[in-house]
């Protein structure tokens, strides 16, 4: 019981650090399970940005050479934007890693993105760029 | 002679150090009071100008100039927690209430809500809202979920024969310098929150809103959401106060359907969000 409060509260605490908002345009608690933190490396297969979230798919590729195509849920197209993303640098090809948290549905490779890291070593969060004024 | 310098240098000293006390005095009052501020542009028939791009000051999840977010989640998306409709609700919405959950939120399909989340009307679904004011009307326009609301102001009464829409159909009038904005005729098939909120309403909703403009860059709302239908009490949205954004244009950025099966997609069981 006690272990089940400690990770609950290690959950919650962790939610808040990483500034996910705790409801958006749809329950983000209800579809990602904020205890399942997960790193997926690919390369971009499509950006849509489209409200009221955008979503990155990427194809992952496995140790045998099989590839499997994953989906993370970002923020608000406009509040990135408006926070520095440029739609012109995350593009289809480019060589990515995404940290986030897995579906509640394990059966689905989705998650929602927490950070993502382009080849250079640029960080972005779920509403832009991470560094810079305003971190 | 002496004397008299030090007693003029004195009374100079004293009158000085009232002056200043005075100046300091009037300045903490006139901040307090917030009459330092600009004033509200106004219309040429006199009114308060409302146009502009009006938000809290961020994006959600977003940066401000400072750094810091007002849209904290800790503050509840803008400091006031979002309304449990069930609690609202009659015996018998509360009853259907029951069998709905987050994915039937109709905000999903890209379908406007009949208010908004973030307790204000103007952002929809969105953190930012446009407001392009005329001498006949006030066009409110959205973000995130691109819809536009034409209210006049010159006092004229609700359309007849104009069919229910999902953000209903609004007039307004004034009162001093207020704006009293009145909405019925809703379709029954929005939801009146969003973010999987469930707060289904009936085709007999009525919005009231009040909107003031306190000064140049503040912009101050009050709204009052009944429906006799499905709520047993008013929802008394608490006070909202907007600031205008440092950007004069919000963006067009389509909602897509395709982006709900993905969204469906990732939730392993229906888990109503009360």
């Amino acid at each position: 019981m006690k272990r089940t409060v400690f990770a609950v509260l290690v959950a919650g605490l962790v939610a808040l650090c990483i500034g996910v908002p705790a409801s958006a345009h749809h329950s983000f608690a209800a579809a990602y399970d904020m205890s399942n933190a997960i790193t997926v490396h690919g390369v971009i297969n499509q950006v849509l940005l489209r409200n009221p979230h955008s979503w990155f798919v990427i194809d992952v590729k496995d140790a045998s050479g099989k590839v499997e195509q994953w989906s993370f849920e970002a923020g608000t197209p406009s509040g990135m934007i408006r926070n520095g993303y440029k739609p012109t640098v995350i593009k289809q090809g480019a060589e990515v890693t995404i940290k986030g948290f897995r579906a509640r549905d394990a059966s689905q490779n989705r998650g929602m993105l927490r950070e993502l890291t382009t080849a250079d070593g640029q960080v972005y969060g779920m509403f832009g760029p991470q560094e810079g004024p305003g971190k | 002679m002496t004397r008299s310098i030090l007693k003029q240098s004195f009374v100079t000293a004293a009158i000085a150090t009232a002056l200043v006390w005075f100046t300091a005095g009037t300045t903490r009052l006139a901040a307090q009071s917030g009459t330092s501020a600009a004033k509200a542009p106004r219309t040429a028939d006199g009114h308060p100008d409302f146009s502009g791009v009006w938000w809290r000051g961020a994006d959600v999840g977003g940066r401000t100039a400072s750094g810091a977010n007002p849209i904290a989640p800790a503050a509840g998306r803008g400091g006031t927690p979002a309304p449990t409709f069930p609690s609202l609700y009659t015996p018998a919405a509360a009853a259907k209430a029951k069998t709905l959950s987050d994915k039937d939120d109709p905000a999903l399909g890209c379908t406007n809500t009949a208010f908004g989340t973030l307790n204000v009307s103007l952002f929809d679904v969105g953190a930012v809202g446009q407001i392009v004011q005329t001498p006949k009307f006030l066009i409110m326009l959205t973000e995130t979920y691109n819809s536009f609301q034409i209210i006049p102001i010159d006092g004229r009464p609700h359309r007849d024969a104009i069919p229910p829409s999902n953000r209903g159909d609004g007039v307004g009038h004034w009162e001093g310098d207020t704006l009293v904005v009145d909405k019925t005729n809703f379709t029954d098939t929005s939801w009146i929150y969003a973010e999987g909120r469930v707060s289904f309403h009936s085709d007999a909703m009525h919005v009231v809103e009040r909107y003031r403009r306190v000064d140049a860059n503040t912009l101050e709302i009050e709204a009052t959401v009944e429906d006799p239908k499905v709520l047993s009490k008013p929802w008394v949205v608490p006070k909202q106060t907007l600031v205008l954004a440092p950007f004069d244009q919000i963006m067009e950025l389509a909602c897509s359907n395709e982006t709900q099966s993905l969204v469906e997609g990732a939730s392993k069981q229906s888990s109503g969000k009360n």
